[in-house]
């Protein structure tokens, strides 16, 4: 019964992953119109489940980048195990509600927050409430970039700056070569180029994102004795994984495309090959490398870096600088929730507990979206213009009261 | 602090490589709207750039060249991604990429 919880709060997550993550594939692409809104979610969502599927690395043992419930092999740790591995749940439960409560706030106030470091906050906040401060992997062993600060923190600093500077370089050339050529071959040409590398990272998020959640489920199947096979995940968590990632993204998290595609800078499609390209390759290569980072922080510094690169372009430094606060409290925040969900569901004890637990993530998600029809940004008003609207102070973020 | 040192060893190949596909791949790609352009008569710095120009062969043939360096970039990218899946990777020590099993 708890682990039917564990299973619908880890789809649940891996649906906020996919429509918070839309906007980094697709905001650009969206917002020079290179393609219709519900065409670019449709486009990202099918890409994300034909992702989804592609990988069959079983990545049962994500979890251990941030918190030591597993050993090496992925299987739980022994001692979690002893009360019929219902501790072990709870942190789960804990930790993926935490990660879905500062999921879905960043998207209410429009701010592109990496889902992997609100799954992580969550996880690690659950583990210290749990099992305390040694219970977190904070810095690996030294044999190779992990923990906290390896997998989540240092990344978190690098990656937007080395894809902004990809992208400043690719789009400041870009517009030099490009310079007085007739606007019927740029037009079309960098439409495809955006479409394309767009496409890229799209089946990029749908490889990488997709595994976390199919790895937490069946993490909480093994603890709870439903499955023992290291090596393989059960084909209905893949397919049920696969199709939450890829329906989020195709309900398409509007708020965040909007921030991204129009309130950072106003992007043309030179800009948005450049963006988008440099956003793939530095996410490719990075996983090739075993470099982690989060999608999110790579597409926004690079949508900086095409902001900086274009010859007379401005950046709205006050919505990147919000922006960069949100990523800064993601983690402690996700990890603040996970924490207190923890105590919660640990103070009133067992299946109730747990109960409980879920019940207050009902409420929250509820009222989250209760708030979020008043100032509802949409496929309609996407697009509108972002100086214009802001001016109407209706709600954290610019969006026409129209509806 | 060991970590920095890996993540700062690895922020350089992802820079490096970054630059190469992310930023080098699209500026093949404008250039290669450029030379159509070229190709396709006067290139023109007003709006009314439609009236066509001398044809020239060559800049269209350099155009497409230069777009199927740029596809052939894609479909590299795009067999790392499925490759890693299965379990293989892209291995680059014959400077053309191979796959190799993990």
């Amino acid at each position: 019964m708890i682990l039917a919880l564990v299973v619908i709060t880890a789809l649940a997550f891996d649906f906020t992953n996919g429509f918070h993550d839309t906007a980094n594939a697709m905001a650009t692409s969206i917002a020079t119109k290179a393609l219709r809104p519900k065409t670019a979610v449709a486009l990202s969502g099918v890409l994300n489940l034909v992702g989804a599927f592609l990988s069959v690395e079983v990545a049962l043992t994500v979890t251990n980048a941030v918190v030591k419930i597993q050993d090496k092999s992925g299987a739980p740790k022994a001692e979690l195990l002893a009360d019929g591995g219902s501790g072990l749940l709870l942190i789960i439960l804990a930790g993926l509600v935490g990660g879905i409560v500062w999921n879905l706030l960043t998207w209410l106030l429009g701010l592109p927050s990496s889902s992997s470091h609100a799954l992580f906050g969550g996880l690690v906040g659950a583990t210290l409430a749990g099992l305390g401060v040694a219970g977190v992997n904070w810095n690996g062993d030294g044999s190779k970039l992990d923990g906290v600060v390896g997998k989540v923190l240092l990344p978190a600093v690098i990656s937007p700056v080395i894809a902004g500077v990809v992208a400043v370089a690719g789009t400041w050339v870009i517009f030099k070569i490009t310079a007085g050529v007739a606007a019927r071959f740029t037009e079309k040409g960098f439409r495809w180029g955006q479409i394309g590398s767009a496409s890229l990272v799209s089946l990029a998020h749908g490889t990488n994102d997709a595994q976390k959640t199919m790895g937490v489920i069946t993490l909480a199947l093994i603890a709870s004795g439903h499955w023992d096979d290291l090596e393989n995940i059960p084909l209905w968590v893949k397919v049920s994984a696969a199709l939450a990632i890829a329906l989020g993204t195709y309900l398409g998290g509007w708020r965040i495309i909007r921030t991204l595609g129009k309130g950072i800078t106003d992007i043309t499609p030179p800009q948005g090959t450049a963006a988008q390209s440099g956003a793939a390759a530095v996410i490719l290569a990075s996983s090739h490398l075993g470099f982690a980072l989060s999608t999110t922080h790579v597409a926004t510094g690079s949508v900086i870096g095409s902001g900086l690169g274009r010859p007379g372009a401005t950046v709205r430094w006050a919505v990147a600088g919000r922006m960069v606060l949100a990523w800064l409290i993601t983690l402690p925040s996700a990890g603040l929730v996970g924490a207190a969900m923890w105590w919660v569901g640990d103070a009133v004890g067992g299946m109730a507990g747990a109960l409980v637990v879920f019940a207050l993530l009902v409420a929250a998600s509820g009222a989250m979206y209760l708030r979020s029809r008043s100032g509802k940004v949409d496929h309609e008003n996407v697009n509108d213009d972002w100086d214009g609207v802001a001016a109407q102070p209706v709600t954290p973020i610019p969006a026409a009261a129209a509806n | 602090m060991h970590n920095l040192d890996f993540a700062l060893t690895g922020a350089w190949q992802v820079l490096l490589a970054g630059l190469a596909l992310g930023a080098g791949l699209p500026i093949l790609f404008a250039l290669g709207i450029r030379s159509l352009a070229w190709g396709a008569g006067e290139a023109s710095v007003n709006t009314s750039g439609v009236t066509a120009g001398t044809k020239r062969p060559l800049g269209t043939a350099l155009g497409y060249a230069l777009f199927a360096v740029v596809v052939l970039g894609v479909l590299l990218g795009l067999t790392f991604i499925v490759a890693s899946g299965f379990g293989y990777k892209l291995d680059f020590s014959h400077i053309y990429p191979t796959l190799v099993e993990k």
